[in-house]
């Protein structure tokens, strides 16, 4: 009813700096002002996710960070020292379409390999620090992620540094085959010597930890925390529903489901990760000094 | 000049800002909730987009939704009005992003501004005098050591506050924890900010704050004082220009204290910086509002100068054509806010559809409003009505005049504070000019 009520007067647009009118610039949105959230499918400003550590304001969803954003977040500024930086993967087996496929995983992640490796401190606390990049062909496991986080372990044991990795990846990589699939025997191992020489390793397990490498190091921590909402799994729901033709109960193979079912110690969320490590490394020294 | 500018608000200040508008030639696109479509902002608007919800969260403040809005009519430029996202850096900044003119100042300057921790300090920097009190806070226990310096009665403020929230007074040291933890809990769930700062609590005080316009090239020039005394629990009931009995003096370091600060921070825009003034005429840097004010009116009709004109001329690279010199303020003005409240319910707020309304005219009065005959007054927003405003050569010839506007005011159909300015306005201490922030309260009690 109100609409259309008013005429519109008859002015000529007032006149601009010595009576030129001069044209303002075309509204322009830039495409990265905003990032929709895959959980709630809601529109955010980037901004406000950066600001939140990639947390979803809205349905609190943990949106994947790589391995450098997640470096920033946890090493105290300036600490991180990076080890094996310039170890690359190969393509040992000639598996077809796989030297193109590294290549363009190395231009999408901006890394040499899925995992970065290096020393740090968290909370002013001295530790070796192994993050997994899912920007790397989504994490998988080759020989050189196998070899760069077994060499961390040995490196750790050697100076007495305890060991805190951020998991995130597909599993083993099938280009590699069975090279691939020793490198979980292999970081066991090393997991183990590490282990048995008095040495404290906690692992945090983000979306998504699945396939050999939530069968082999990921679950080998002395203290395992998740993200919130975290697929961490050996096969996928999807993958489990085909095969045994049934439908799964919501919820399977999350980190909240696995916390009740005895697999994990705790679910962190983002905010709160940095204190938990530190308060963790913190009661390992502590420990360690009266034994 | 911009060629098509979108409100970001709503009720008299859209309106207001609409009008300015249709002056210069600017089209204009209104935004409203879904409580609002019939809302006049929304009539008088060239185009009009819906926003969201009721609610302020779902559509006032609703960033993505406002400026999806400008993109999509190719509104070149935002006016915030006041409240809402008048006073968001996040806001201006995404505005400063999107190629899209703030009307207002630099997010930089909001933010600076906004802090009011920071905005003391830089204040304190330049030489303004600042009401004796601490620096941030957050430990109760660094707290209570302050307030033993500052002394009692004392404020407990939050940092990043405004609009009279999260401010706790404390007579005397036995009710400071509890004080604390209080404002402390409220600060962190209004503004997501727990920062508290003490300040000393001054009684017998004026709150008087001072316009100023700056623009893009440097020029900043005072527009004169506004007494916002009359205030209940912290909230301006009616405004004045120019302030009674304030010493020459005063007047003149307040106004070059005022532009001294603007200038330094390179300021850009409309503002006001709000000072307390004791009995013996010492100002007191208080905080910096940047935005557009309420109670901006008194000034426009002593000085004759269009504010809102002038926030739109000096956010599209228009220098100011006036200076210093020319800005004289003649005769004397006075507004009346006039909310949808009761007064008899302790100003228990009111909403409901207006079925009749006389708006009083005559020369030299004004009523800005959204209201008009059949008009819905929604729940969800504030609960200003209008500002009836009066111009006069003298202030007892406007206080005259004031009293006949209102007695000719009429809205039925919700409750109004009317009554209360009458009451105001007949009361002696107005009549003398002589009354502090403590007066409405005081009075209340007796």
């Amino acid at each position: 009813m109100i609409k259309g009520l008013f005429k519109k007067p008859k002015n000529d647009l007032e006149p601009s700096v010595s009576g030129r009118i001069e044209k303002p610039a075309e509204v322009n949105i830039p495409h990265e002002l905003c990032t929709v959230c895959p959980g709630c499918k809601k529109s955010v400003f980037s901004s406000d996710l950066q600001e939140n550590d990639y947390v979803c304001p809205n349905c609190g969803k943990h949106l994947r960070l790589n391995a450098r954003q997640r470096i920033h977040m946890i090493a105290d500024p300036e600490s991180f020292q990076e080890l094996w930086a310039d170890m690359a993967g190969s393509d040992p087996l000639g598996f077809p379409e796989y030297e193109e496929k590294l290549r363009a995983a190395e231009l999408a992640s901006r890394e040499m390999e899925s995992v970065v490796t290096g020393t740090a401190r968290i909370g002013k606390k001295p530790t070796a620090l192994f993050v997994m990049e899912p920007a790397f062909m989504m994490g998988s496991m080759g020989t050189v992620t196998g070899e760069k986080i077994a060499r961390l372990f040995e490196y750790a044991a050697e100076k007495e540094l305890p060991v805190v990795g951020f998991t995130a990846s597909g599993g083993a990589r099938m280009q590699e085959g069975m090279l691939s699939l020793m490198q979980m025997a292999k970081t066991s191992g090393a997991v183990k010597r590490f282990s048995d020489r008095g040495g404290f390793y906690l692992a945090v397990l983000t979306d998504p930890t699945t396939g050999g490498v939530t069968a082999s190091f990921a679950m080998e921590a002395d203290v395992i925390a998740a993200e919130p909402d975290a697929l961490i799994c050996f096969a996928g729901p999807r993958v489990i529903e085909q095969t045994i033709r049934q439908k799964l109960p919501p919820g399977l193979g999350r980190a909240e489901s696995l916390l009740k079912n005895g697999f994990i110690d705790k679910i962190v969320p983002r905010s709160e990760q940095k204190k938990f490590i530190a308060r963790m490394l913190r009661a390992h020294r502590r420990i360690r000094k009266e034994a | 000049m911009f060629q098509k500018i979108l409100i970001a608000n709503r009720g008299e200040i859209a309106v207001r800002i609409i009008r300015a508008c249709k002056d210069m030639g600017i089209s204009t696109v209104a935004v409203y909730s879904e409580a609002d479509s019939e809302a006049l902002h929304v009539g008088l608007a060239d185009e009009s987009i819906c926003i969201g919800k009721a609610p302020a969260a779902d559509s006032y403040l609703n960033m993505q939704a406002i400026l999806s809005a400008a993109a999509v009519t190719h509104a070149q430029a935002i006016h915030p009005g006041y409240g809402f996202l008048a006073e968001s850096a996040k806001f201006a900044s995404l505005c400063e992003q999107c190629s899209i003119s703030f009307i207002g100042p630099q997010s930089g300057h909001i933010s600076a501004m906004g802090d009011k921790d920071n905005a003391r300090k830089t204040m304190k920097k330049m030489g303004l005098p600042v009401v004796p009190g601490s620096e941030s806070v957050e430990d109760l226990q660094e707290a209570f050591d302050w307030a033993g310096k500052v002394g009692y009665p004392l404020l407990i403020k939050a940092r990043a506050g405004g609009g009279g929230r999260g401010i706790r007074l404390v007579a005397e040291e036995s009710g400071f924890e509890s004080a604390f933890l209080d404002a402390s809990r409220e600060a962190s769930t209004s503004f997501g900010d727990a920062g508290l700062y003490i300040e000393k609590y001054m009684e017998q005080v004026r709150h008087i704050e001072v316009q100023i316009l700056a623009d893009a090239y440097g020029k900043v020039v005072c527009l004169g004082e506004r007494d916002c005394s009359m205030q209940r629990r912290k909230q301006k009931v009616l405004e004045e220009s120019p302030a009674v009995g304030l010493p020459e003096e005063t007047r003149k370091n307040m106004q070059r204290d005022a532009i001294r600060a603007a200038k330094k921070i390179g300021y850009i825009n409309a503002g006001t910086l709000e000072f307390l003034v004791d009995a013996d005429g010492h100002h007191y840097f208080m905080e910096m509002n940047t935005r557009l004010q309420v109670e901006h009116p008194v000034t426009e009709m002593v000085t004759g100068i269009d504010l809102v004109k002038w926030q739109i001329r000096i956010a599209a690279g228009v220098p100011l054509s006036f200076d210093q010199r020319s800005v004289r303020p003649s005769g004397h003005s006075i507004e009346c806010r006039i909310n949808a409240e009761n007064p008899a319910l302790d100003f228990r707020p009111s909403a409901g559809t207006v079925d009749f309304l006389h708006i009083p005219g005559g020369p030299r009065v004004r009523f800005d409003t959204a209201l008009y005959p059949g008009c819905t007054v929604p729940p969800f927003y504030d609960s200003l009505l209008g500002k009836l405003i009066v111009h006069a050569n003298a202030r007892e010839e406007a206080v005259r005049k004031m009293q006949a506007a209102l007695a000719e005011l009429v809205i039925s159909g919700v409750d109004t504070n009317i009554e209360l300015h009458i009451d105001i306005l007949a009361g002696e201490a107005f009549r003398n000019g002589v009354y502090t922030t403590g007066y409405l309260e005081s009075r209340n009690q007796q």
